[in-house]
């Protein structure tokens, strides 16, 4: 049987769309999550081990308030920042993001909490990735793997070689 | 081409609602213009302009049969936006996965 605490973060990129879609079922009241959503609290979650670590965050967490994070990605310093759109707690949450002193249009963050049995789902969406003003932007250093996306586009060659 | 260009290119390519739709319809298999404008019920020059869009970006190629040019799309380019893309997908995935587990006490 599937429960809260078993169940696993994911996140998919929609790459024509633009826009990036996770979901997370934490076994924790939607109040305690949205705590950790609007609060310094983030550099202990905006972070994976070898790869980026927040190590500052702070915020003005109302409408029209902003918020500001740095921290390191693989060894290289980095700073974002953004402003707060929506703040309903504890139900959704949605702000700007942009890297500071990136041109361009910032990309677009919406938390939706819905209160579970036991716990809380987060819904999140991330998305303005395709506005060409961001392409300077694209050499942001958060680049992981590009093995996923080398099997994806041999799926995709073999699939019109197969339908050709 | 630069890389800078050629990425500036697909992104200005796919930043269009119609031009997403036109390459998801060329997925599905190569088409000409014409049936792109009866596809999209749009006049062919509209098309026409958006093939050219795409076709500077190389997100599509074109082969004449005929009289007739065929158009076929190629993903290779999505590279730089996937890559791009990428990142923030692992971002988030991480730091869920993380957020879990400081709150659930683990």
């Amino acid at each position: 049987m599937s429960t809260i605490e078993s169940s696993r973060a994911r996140a998919v990129a929609d790459l024509t769309e633009g826009r990036i879609l996770a979901s997370v079922e934490i076994a924790a009241p939607p109040e305690r999550v949205f705590r950790a959503l609007t609060s310094a609290e983030i550099v202990d979650w905006w972070e994976r081990p070898g790869v980026f670590d927040t190590k500052e965050w702070s915020g003005d967490v109302r409408v029209g308030g902003r918020w500001r994070a740095s921290g390191q990605v693989r060894g290289q310093p980095y700073a974002l920042e953004g402003e707060f759109l929506e703040v309903d707690p504890p139900r959704k949450l949605v702000h700007t993001w942009q890297r500071v002193g990136a041109p361009g249009q910032p990309t677009i963050v919406t938390y939706l909490l819905e209160a579970l049995e036991g716990g809380t789902r987060i819904t999140l969406r991330h998305e303005g990735f395709v506005a060409r003003e961001q392409c300077t932007g694209a050499y942001i250093g958060w680049e992981t793997s590009f093995e996923r996306l080398a099997a994806l586009i041999a799926g995709d060659r073999a699939n019109r070689r197969a339908s050709a | 081409m630069h890389r800078a260009q050629a990425s500036d290119d697909v992104f200005r390519a796919i930043a269009d609602p119609t031009r997403r739709a036109i390459l998801d319809r060329l997925r599905a298999g190569p088409a000409n213009a014409g049936a792109l404008a009866a596809d999209f019920r749009q006049s062919r020059p509209a098309i026409s302009k958006h093939l050219r869009v795409l076709r500077q970006a190389r997100l599509v190629t074109d082969r004449r049969i005929g009289r007739e040019r065929v158009y076929a799309v190629d993903p290779l380019p999505l590279q730089s936006v996937a890559g791009w893309i990428e990142g923030y997908r692992a971002f988030w995935q991480a730091s869920f996965a993380r957020l879990k587990r400081n709150l659930e006490g683990k």
